[in-house]
């Protein structure tokens, strides 16, 4: 059962890898947190215990209502172009996707010493999300990407933690999400600043200097 | 005798569900939509209707109908519905199923440059494009199952009842290659016949009269077999064995849910998103075929 929702926390990170366009890229996040979400809510079911119940439903709040929300609203406000900007094309961003599938799967493999070899899957798919989250972060212009990256990365950190520790302390969690919330926020700030000043969001472009 | 009753199950149900998905979309764009039976009542027309043959069609565009017929009854005879004493059953495995499929549209692309009108020369081009993106996927999806299960007979195939990630992924991907194939929404419009943007109806628009019922009815045939497939692999349930009439009842009622419950869903879909541009449908496929190499990954790992 677990494996099938790590398949589709798997497929929501291929839809972000091939979205071109804000609006699906920010889709493509609330489906990830939303598996992530089913993810937190089955280790918790399995190791019965209550602060994982609270982190799973504190999870669904910020990270499948709250910010998405919040990204589409602010989207509307500073009526950015929604193309992303793609350096590297969708096809063979898929590809890429596809290798660090496979080097996520070796590093696992190296990093879990198990003659199961289902038991390096979990970690595999952190690794691949993080590694997804810097590629979105390298190889997309708009500053909305660069969020995105690093909550994707975030995510991944997220299930490395609940399953190879079963969860951080309780309060950690908590701090953890709090600050991912408040640095959205800020972050969204800067791009608003940013749009202001630029009249883009095209981070290729910010190294040259307006006076 | 269970021949027969799986062709007229097969012939008999899959316009229905053809029906049944535009009357679904219409209802879902509050359309009060054609009735469900509509697909009968239009082949019923286009066989007692006498058909206009171009003068400069070779024999190629005269047979084409009957291939594409024959390939679809054919495959549609392949598929584990009914193996009790079915003697049909074991003649062809999963990639003799694509194979007669693929044959089937070789000869539809054929005919659609037969005649050598503009359209008919577009659509072909098109469809070769769509079928040569989507079969990679496809295959790899059908090698992930097959590595699943240790076969690549259907019948071993159905008489397992497991369901795991890696069959899940297959499914996923067999699911986008039926919508590029049966002409649905994000690649293809069956509803349309605008010009600019048909692929499927470019290629049979010189088609009239009775060959044209030919052709609709295997497009039918064709996508409930593959709705048959991704049905099959999500809900698995054995094939008919049983001899009890209420058991036989009970598993034609089930057989027909897990189709429609396919068709529930693409037609949700197909209202949901909007229609491509004809070279996004390159990544939407690529998509499909990653999905396909994950599936086999998974199946090679054995999860």
């Amino acid at each position: 059962m677990q494996a099938i929702i790590l398949f589709g926390v798997l497929i929501s990170t291929y839809l972000m890898v091939i979205a071109k366009r804000s609006t699906s890229l920010i889709r493509a996040f609330r489906y990830q947190s939303f598996c992530l979400f089913l993810a937190t809510l089955i280790i918790a079911f399995n190791e019965k215990q209550l602060d994982l119940y609270i982190v799973a439903g504190l999870l669904f709040v910020i990270k499948v209502l709250a910010i998405p929300r919040y990204l589409y609203r602010f989207l509307n406000k500073i009526k950015a172009n929604e193309d992303l900007g793609l350096f590297i094309n969708a096809q063979l961003s898929l590809l890429f996707a596809l290798g660090f599938t496979y080097l996520a799967w070796v590093f696992a493999r190296r990093l879990i010493v198990s003659d199961y070899a289902l038991a390096a899957i979990v970690p595999a798919a952190a690794f691949f999300m993080v590694l997804i989250g810097i590629f979105l972060m390298i190889f997309r212009m708009t500053a909305l990407a660069q969020i995105i990256g690093l909550l994707a990365a975030e995510n991944g950190l997220f299930l490395l933690a609940s399953t190879v520790s079963g969860g951080m302390p309780f309060f950690v969690e908590i701090a953890i999400f709090f600050d991912v919330f408040v640095s959205v926020i800020i972050m969204g700030f800067f791009i608003y600043r940013i749009n202001k000043l630029f009249t883009h969001i095209d981070v290729n472009k910010l190294s040259r200097l307006r006076g | 005798m269970t021949i027969l009753l799986q062709l007229a199950l097969f012939i008999g149900v899959s316009p229905f569900l053809s029906g049944l998905i535009s009357k679904i979309k219409n209802n879902l764009r509050m359309r009060r939509g054609m009735s469900v039976f509509q697909p009968y009542y239009n082949l019923a027309k286009l066989f007692s209707k006498s058909e206009v043959i171009s003068e400069n069609a070779s024999w190629i565009f005269k047979l084409t109908p009957f291939v594409v017929i024959s390939s679809a009854l054919t495959a549609s005879l392949l598929v584990p519905v009914i193996i009790f004493s079915n003697p049909l059953v074991n003649a062809g495995d999963f990639l003799a199923l694509i194979f007669i499929l693929a044959l089937g549209r070789f000869f539809l692309v054929l005919a659609g440059l037969d005649t050598a009108s503009s359209f008919g020369g577009m659509g072909s081009s098109r469809e070769m494009f769509i079928s040569s993106l989507a079969e990679p996927a496809l295959y790899l999806a059908v090698f992930a199952i097959s590595l699943r299960f240790g076969s690549t007979s259907l019948v071993e195939i159905s008489q397992m009842h497991t369901l795991s990630a890696s069959l899940i992924v297959a499914a996923s991907a067999l699911f986008l290659v039926t919508l590029a194939e049966t002409s649905r929404i994000p690649v293809d419009n069956q509803e349309t016949h605008l010009e600019l943007t048909m692929i499927h109806e470019a290629m049979v628009l010189e088609y009239s009269g009775k060959r044209l019922a030919l052709i609709e009815l295997s497009a039918y045939l064709k996508q409930m077999i593959l709705f048959f497939l991704i049905a099959g692999i999500i809900f698995p349930i054995a094939p008919f064995g049983a001899v009890n009439f209420t058991q036989s009842f009970f598993w034609l009622a089930w057989f027909l849910a897990r189709i429609f419950i396919i068709g529930l869903i693409v037609s949700v879909l197909e209202v949901s998103v909007a229609k491509m541009r004809l070279f996004r449908a390159a990544d939407f496929l690529g998509f499909a075929f990653v999905l396909g190499i994950v599936a086999v990954i998974c199946a090679i790992l054995g999860v």
